[in-house]
Formats: structure tokens, sequence, C-alpha cells
């Protein structure tokens, strides 16, 4: 009995200390400026929409969502479309090794990629364009892409597959076919992550985004040295880049756990 | 030679079939891997010989610019300078134990306490889930706000306890374990949904086994689940490591560009930041960047050493 | 003709081996997304990056006719001072076209950039062209704009050094530094959350304002080609700032640069603030200043070496190397710092650098007259440099800042200021090896 009244403790004050900030933030968009800093002023005041109007009167706000948004997608979707096939190749013929390929893009520090890549695209005259940006965000979402998928494909019954192949499924046809509408849940999961992966990138578009392909980060960024006298509107627009994860992860929440989490158990 | 595989062949002629099938699926999962091989490669390949060759440059102002060979006097240059480079270094060491041990132990607290199901597990998971997947720089100014030194919510609560304001951020001592918790506060549940995925695989049998020997929770946790735990646990701290040595976003967004005004958060990646894009002394950074990149490597051996593979 | 975009190619077999990567990186991907190279047709906008600063959107108002004068569209795309760096060296450093012209800082970006081979030469256009009337320009703005003999940024904008002060509290603005620490100290009200004096503090950030007080107090940066920092004046002038900042200015002033501190004497919460004069507008717009009545206007107090505050071209226009509409872009130097629009401009009340813009009476009456007054005798008395003049000035700003920030924290500044000065020696080195190279 003591014990789990100690546990129920414990389970709501961890709750607290993981919610209250991120609240603290959603409130304070909803404050005037007087109130916000006015530590007195709690989670209870007459909410003002005034913060989110001065955000995106501006409109330099929503082009960086917009900009955002698109490289999001378009960078999610090219990678799926190179890794999901690729996953399906390390998981299903055990190519582990060229698979580890993954690890090495996670343990090299990104600063050292910037210089090379923008002397790389400059020589393809990309400079300046959605498609450095895009590339970029691919080299975080492929190997996401990958490292997830194969853990799922590898979670896949090899016979559906084999059943296919008497069928007179080829082998592409039978990954077309039959693995890939199976593995539909994974790569939705895979999809999402690799999309907030490159919603929250900062360094890639503080370096290789420019004012017309500015990403939302950077304008937060910028936004930062003006706190001081806007407290609201950073607040107000942290929320606008924070509400699709927060919807992701109370909709999603089971297949992004799994997501985050594939590939630690297997030793 | 010749004559060998002419009589392998022909004592078995049934497997040509099944070859052509080996043949195809060799020649497909190629097919299938080969653009994210190659797109993977090129964009790391390309960029390590790269800044290793401009390692040993003068490469100065801008890249396009015409540089020549120094030998290794870069790395000279960084291994010799005790203002920023080996502060830098000692502060990417502090941080990134700090925060991992922290993490590890809460982690882990918080893995055992979520481990039975209770009303409202579902919720705490999606609380869990919403830090990880919140951008850095909003967590920084989010932090920044409640931590603000005169304006906080984090000051008035202390200062209504009768505890002393503290400047947090805003302080070149305290700045840099304030981002060490922030990071604790973001990457813990990390932490513990990789370690909840390792107790799941685990057989109950062996618990159970202690349980009816009469050992105590703590026991069993200590003797039972822990050493179970390994694997997972090793992987977990790994992964968290490499990430927590090359965390950039949170500490350039609160302390901008050098770490602050004393250089108090300038890590190892914020010092290469800044001598590339702030000093554009493109031969030492990369300098910099092929000893952080071998460090991050040797990191990752030592963490992955067991300890019976001292033996071996 | 475009120049060859590359100043000195790098051996061959890497840039082949670039190339092949690039190649197949550009093949393989999106090479449909790169923008179209090639000889701009007449649709193509002149390109101008820019600071956000009053002098770009004063000058915004106009550009529809110049528009209609070259028969040409101008895109302006205003960024904030850090991105602006960041954007010229990516794109520079790609050798892109897509600038054409640059707003600059003379003093920060102009040996570097020219190092780097990224301006062009404008010695014949501003000299060739009557016209223009080159020789209108401040003398000592002309020798920022000139690097190694040739002509590379045309000034645009200047400032020196101004103190603000309120008239409401102080009847007198201090006429020596002596006298403003003693004003500062006994302004300040830490409980009622206001303060004697605000002022920069960021390590880098602080650097150009404190130059006022290192050369009132007879130091420099460099003397003969050396560290000066670590210099007795030096030393004093670092503790002087130090301990105002840190006895009468507000908390966590290490962290202030402009955009934390200007915003503290807007709101009334400083007695005195030393910045650039050229940001006074600020001050005047009550949207964001409870202070337009009671704002006043002073030259920097006297030191031991009396009043030298510096007097600079804070911002230029220079023309990208790499751009192919060479023409057009100095066609909009020469209208934008032409003697008709900074006339224009001035009265409008941002400071150019032309000696018959500052003579008129017209646009002199632009400005608060105590502030002219201020600026005019600045002018006379500055010093034509805010900063180290080298080439990395930003690693420069870093090293000369520590000992200012050890004052503000109340360290030991002798011990700081002779680790730095022997840090900034060794930089002045290495900085002349990259400078010969």
């Amino acid at each position: 009995m003591r014990l789990s009244w100690l546990r129920a403790v414990v389970i709501v004050v961890v709750s607290l200390v993981f919610a209250l900030p991120i609240v603290w933030m959603f409130a304070a968009a909803f404050k005037t400026n007087v109130q916000v800093t006015d530590p007195s002023v709690g989670l209870f005041f007459t909410p003002t929409l005034e913060n989110f109007g001065n955000v995106l009167a501006d409109g330099e706000i929503l082009a960086a969502l917009r900009n955002s948004l698109l490289v999001g997608v378009v960078s999610t979707v090219l990678s799926a479309v190179i890794a999901v096939p690729a996953a399906w190749a390390v998981g299903r013929f055990g190519m582990h090794r060229t698979g580890s390929l993954v690890l090495v893009a996670r343990i090299v520090p990104a600063v050292s990629l910037l210089v090379p890549w923008y002397y790389l695209f400059a020589q393809a005259g990309l400079v300046g364009s959605y498609a450095v940006l895009i590339l970029s965000h691919m080299f975080v979402s492929v190997p996401l892409i990958l490292w997830i998928m194969i853990g799922f494909f590898e979670g896949l019954p090899v016979e559906l597959e084999e059943a296919g192949r008497t069928d007179g499924l080829t082998a592409f046809g039978a990954f077309l076919r039959i693995a890939l509408p199976l593995a539909a849940p994974g790569t939705a999961t895979a999809s999402v992550l690799a999309f907030v992966a490159s919603w929250n990138n900062f360094m890639f578009a503080l370096i290789f985004s420019d004012e017309e392909t500015q990403t939302a980060p950077v304008t937060l960024f910028n936004f930062i040295s003006y706190a001081s006298t806007d407290w609201g509107g950073l607040m107000a627009a942290a929320s606008l880049m924070t509400v699709p994860v927060v919807i992701a992860a109370i909709f999603g929440q089971r297949y992004l756990v799994a997501g985050l989490t594939a590939g630690a158990t297997k030793g | 030679m010749t004559s060998t595989t002419e009589v392998v062949r022909a004592a078995r002629p049934a497997v040509r079939g099944e070859r052509t099938v080996a043949r195809d699926n060799r020649r497909l999962k190629w097919v299938m891997l080969a653009p994210a091989l190659a797109f993977v490669g090129l964009m790391i390949v390309f960029p390590l010989l790269y800044t290793l060759n401009l390692a040993f440059t003068d490469a100065f102002g801008a890249v396009n610019a015409a540089h020549s060979y120094v030998g290794p006097r870069n790395f000279l240059d960084a291994l010799g300078d005790t203002r920023r480079f080996w502060p830098a270094v000692g502060r990417t060491a502090l941080f990134t134990a700090g925060a991992v041990v922290l993490e590890t132990v809460f982690g882990l607290a918080l893995a055992m306490l979520m481990r039975r199901a209770f009303r409202g597990l579902r919720l705490l998971r999606t609380l869990l889930v919403i830090p990880l997947l919140t951008t850095p720089l909003a967590i920084g100014i989010l932090w920044l706000l409640i931590l603000d030194p005169t304006n906080g919510i984090a000051n008035h609560l202390l200062t209504s306890m009768g505890l002393p304001r503290q400047e947090f951020l805003g302080s070149v001592s305290q700045s840099l374990p304030t981002l060490m918790l922030i990071d604790v506060w973001q990457w813990t549940p990390m932490m513990t949904l990789l370690l909840l995925a390792g107790l799941a695989t685990l057989p109950g049998e062996p618990e159970e086994a202690a349980r009816v020997d009469g050992a105590g929770a703590w026991q069993r946790f200590r003797y039972v689940v822990l050493p179970m735990l390994g694997p997972t646990l090793g992987i977990a701290v790994v992964l968290r490591s490499v990430d927590a040595l090359k965390t950039f976003d949170l500490l350039y967004a609160t302390k901008g560009p050098g770490g602050g005004s004393d250089f108090e958060v300038e890590t190892l990646n914020i010092y290469a930041y800044g001598l590339t894009f702030d000093y554009q002394e493109y031969g030492l950074a990369s300098a910099v960047l092929v000893l952080f990149t071998v460090a991050i490597v040797c990191v990752v051996i030592l963490l992955r050493r067991r300890p019976e593979g001292r033996s071996a | 003709m475009p120049a060859d975009p590359r100043p000195g190619p790098p051996p061959l077999t890497r840039r082949s081996f670039g190339r092949l990567a690039a190649g197949v990186a550009g093949g393989a991907a999106l090479a449909g997304c790169a923008p179209g190279r090639g000889a701009p047709s007449r649709d193509t906008p002149l390109r101008v990056m820019g600071v956000n600063h009053v002098w770009s959107q004063a000058i915004s108002k106009y550009v529809p006719e110049f528009e209609e004068l070259i028969g040409r569209r101008v895109s302006m795309s205003l960024l904030t001072a850090d991105q602006l760096s960041n954007s010229y060296n990516v794109k520079l450093n790609a050798s892109g076209t897509d600038i054409d012209v640059m707003m600059m800082r003379a003093l920060q970006e102009q040996l570097l950039f020219a190092h780097n081979g990224w301006l062009a030469d404008l010695t014949g256009r501003v000299t060739g062209d009557a016209a223009f009337r080159w020789a209108d320009f401040l003398q000592a703005a002309r020798e920022r704009s000139t690097t190694g003999g040739k002509v590379l940024s045309v000034p645009i904008v200047t400032e020196r050094a101004a103190l603000y002060y309120r008239k409401d509290l102080v009847a007198k603005p201090p006429a020596t530094l002596d006298d403003l620490m003693e004003t500062s100290l006994r302004l300040t009200d830490r409980g009622a959350n206001f303060f004697g004096f605000v002022g920069r503090g960021q390590r880098n950030g602080s650097v150009s304002q404190w130059s006022s007080f290192l050369y009132a107090f007879g130091g420099d940066f460099t003397i003969d080609g050396r560290s000066g920092i670590g210099r007795p004046e030096a030393v004093t002038a670092y503790e002087y700032y130090g301990r105002l900042l840190r006895e009468a200015g507000p908390p966590g002033a290490t962290n202030m640069t402009l955009e934390q501190a200007m915003p503290i004497f807007a709101q009334g919460k400083a007695a005195f603030y030393v910045d650039a004069d050229a940001i006074y507008t600020n001050f005047l717009d009550p949207k964001v200043s409870t202070v337009q009545d009671t704002v006043a206007f002073a030259p920097v107090p006297a030191g031991p070496r009396g009043a030298r505050p510096y007097n600079i071209p804070s911002w230029s226009l220079a023309v990208s190397r790499f751009s192919l509409l060479q023409d057009e872009a100095w066609e909009f130097l020469r209208w934008a710092a032409g003697p008709e629009m900074v006339a224009r401009i001035q009265a409008d009340g941002i400071p150019g650098a032309r000696t018959s813009a500052w003579s008129a009476p017209a646009t002199l009456a632009s400005f608060p007259p105590d502030l002219a007054a201020a600026m005019r005798r600045s002018s006379e008395i500055g010093v034509g440099h805010d900063r180290p003049e080298v080439l990395q000035v930003g690693r420069a700003r870093d090293i000369v800042g520590r000992p200012l920030v050890a004052g503000i924290l109340g360290g030991s500044v002798p011990a700081v200021a002779r680790d730095a000065d022997a840090e900034f020696a060794d930089f002045l080195v290495r900085d002349n090896r990259y400078r010969e190279a």
C-alpha cells in the first residue's frame, strides 16, 4: 500500500516536470508582454491572441514555416524512396556490415560536412536553392529511415514473400506487392520521425538557407536577440513550431516510441 | 583449376536453377541498396577526404582562394592551444559525462517506475515523447524564459521559498551546469524509452526465481535485471554520448557564437563552428574537426568494449 | 563579361575531383532544381543584399526611381548583420553570381573580402566619373574604402560615439569620464531597477563602443603594428569601463550587445548610454521608446587624453566580383551614394559620408540641435577606427574583449589583460602571415 502511494506521487511529480515547461511556453504565448514578464501571473489569466497576430502579420514566420514544411516533406519522401528498398535488401539478405554505414553518418560532426558540402553544391550550381537544404536534410533522414526499417523488415515473416515467389512473383515483385504494404506502418513511423528531424534541423539551415529559403528554426534564432523586448512574440513563434510535434506525439505515441527505440534492443 | 570447377558443376546439376535465383537476388539487393549507399557515401566520403586534406593546408578566408600545404602545423597549433582548444575539450567532456550519467540514472529509475502498467501510463509516455521531438531551439527559448534572471518563474519560486536569486544562463559560472540540466530534461525520456523497450524483451523467469529465493526488490534489480539489461544500456549510453558530444543547437541558441562572453559554454563543436564561420580559418577548423571526430570514435570504441572483452 | 570566378585556382586534382563528385551529386538528385546559369536576361533583377538598417529602409523608398532609370527590377534582401555575413561567406565562397551589390562594414569585412578577391575594383569608376565627386566624401571614409591602393567600396553611413543621457535627471552632461562615473554611481538604484549607466558588455560586441574610452585614456588596439592592449592606458580603460558596468550597470551586462542594451535606455531604466549616434532615431520613436521627450545627446566625455570618440564609416556599398551585372551594380552605387541621394537621405536623419551634405544647413537641421553639435564636434576630433584594423576582425575582437568581460565580472583585469596581450601578439603574427600569403 505505502509503496504504491509513493509510486503514484513520484509518477505525478515526473509528469509535471516534463509537462510544465512546455505548458508554460504555450501559456506565455497567450499572455501580454506585461504578463509574460510578471512571474506572479501563473497559468490562469485572460488569454490574448495579440502575439500570434503580431507574429503572423509580419509574414516572416509564416514563410519560414512554409519553407520548413516544403523541405521536410520533399526530403522525407525522397529519403523514404531510396532508404526503404535499401532497408529491405539489408534486412532480407543480412547485409549488416553495409548497413552499419549508417552509424558513420551519425558519428561524424555535422560541422565538418558544411564547408565541403557547399563547395560540392557550388560546383553543381545548387547554392541558394531548396535543393541544398533538401539534400542536407536527406543526409539525416536516409540513415534514420534505413535504421528503423531494417528492424521492421527483419520482423516480417519471410514465408509470406516466399509464398509470393512460388506464385510467380519476382523478388522485386515480392518486395513491391508483399513486403512494402506490410511495412506501411513502419514506413509511416520512420517518415514522421524523419520529418521531425528535418523540421527541427537548425545547423544546416543556418548555413545553407538564404532569405527566401529560410526555415523556421533560423527565423526563431534571429528572434532570440530581441527576446528582452518581445517575449510574447518569441513564445508565440516557438509554440507555432512545437504544435505539429505535440500533435504527432499525442496521436502517434506508440508508433513513434517503437521507431525511436528501433535497433537498440538487438544487443 | 578449370577441371575442378567443371567437375563441381557437373556433379551438381540440380543447383543451377537456385543459382540463377541467387544471382538474381544478388543483383537485386545491390540495385535496391545502390541509391541509398551512393547518396550517403557521396555525402560523407567526399567531405571526410576534403576535411582531411584541408587540415594540412593554410586555407583561410575563402575556400575558393589559393592555399598551400603546411604539414601538421594546424594540428600542432590546436594541440598547443591552452586558451580555446583544451578548455573546449574539457567542457565537452564535462558536459557529456555529466549529462549522460544523470540521464542514465534518471532514465533507469523512470523505466523501472513505468515498467508495470498503471492508469495514465499512456499519458506519461506521450509527455515523455514531446521533449524528444521538440526543436532544441524552442527548448532553449522556453528555458530562457523560465530561467530569466529578473522575470523568470524559476527565480520567483526560489525567492518565494526564501532562497537566493540565481542568474542561471546569465551567469558565467552557472551556464554550463544549467545547460547540462536542460539537456537532462530533454533527453532523459530517450533513455527511459530505450530502457523500457529493453526491459520488455527480458524473460520473466530469472527474476521470478530470485523472488522465490527470497531476494528483495533492490537485490533483484541489482543482480538480475541490471545485468540482463546490460546490452541495451550499453547501446543507449553510446547513442546518447555521441549526440551529447555533438550538442550544438541548444548551446548556440542560448549563448550565441563563442559560447558566451567568457567562452563559458564553448565546446569543441561550438569552437569548430566558430573557427569555420566566424573566423574563416578553414585549415585550423578542419584539424580541430579531425581531432574531434577521432575523439568521438574513440569514445564509441571505449564504451562498446565489454569488461569480458579485456580478458579475451 | 564575367571575370574568372576563382581568384586563385586550387590544384587541378582536387578541383576535378570536386567537379566529378558534384556532377554525380547533381545528376543523381534534383538536378532540375538548380538555378539557371549563363548571361543575365533583361528580367534578371539586380540583387542588393543589405543589413536591416535605417539606411536600407530609407533607400528602398526611392528604389522605384532607380528601377525606372535603368529599366531593370531591383531585388533587395535585408538580413541581420550576422546572417548577412553568413550569407556572403556561403555564396561568395561558392563564387555565387546571385549577389550584385553588397552592403558591408568597411572596418569589419573589407580587408578579408579583399584578401579573398570577392570585391570588384571600383577605382576607375569612382575617379572617372566627375558627377560622382569622389573627393566630396570625407577623407577618413575614403581611406577606409581603399585597400592596397584600390577603391573597393563606397561609404554610405557614418557613425560616431555619442553619449545619450536623460535631461530630466542630469542638468548638464558630464564633461569628463570622472564626472560620468561619479554621476552614474550616484543615480544607480538597483532596488528600483534603475541604472546609472548602460552599454554593451558582450565580449565581441562591446569592443567598438569601448574604443572611445580606450582612446580617451591614451591607448589604442595596436601601436606600431604591435598589441597595445597590455599597456597601462589600456588596462586603465578596461578597468574604468568594467567598473562602470559592474557598479552602475544592469545585471547580466556581459550578455548585452546593441539589441539588449538599447531597449534598457529606451524604456527609461538608465541615465546614460554610450553607443553609435546613428541609432538615435530609436529613442525618438514612441513605439519603442518612453524617453522621447527626456533624451538628450552629448559628445563622449573626455579622459586624461581629452575626448577621442571614434568616427567611422559604418556601412559601405561594394560590388561583388562574381556579379554578372557589373555595370548595373555600379549604376546603383552611383545613384545611391551620389550627391543628390546622400543629401536626401541625410535630410531623413541618417548621417552620410559626404562633406557637401554635412555642410548644407538644410540637412543638418534634420538632426536634433544638440545631436548635430555633438556629431560635428566628434567628426573634428574623432579617431578613424573603432576596432582593430586586421584581416580577422572577429577573432581580434574576441581577444581584445576578454579583459573587458573580466572587468565587468569583477575579475583581475591586469592578469587577463596580460594574457590577452600575449594572445593578441600571437594573433597579429598569424594575421600578418595570412595577409602576406
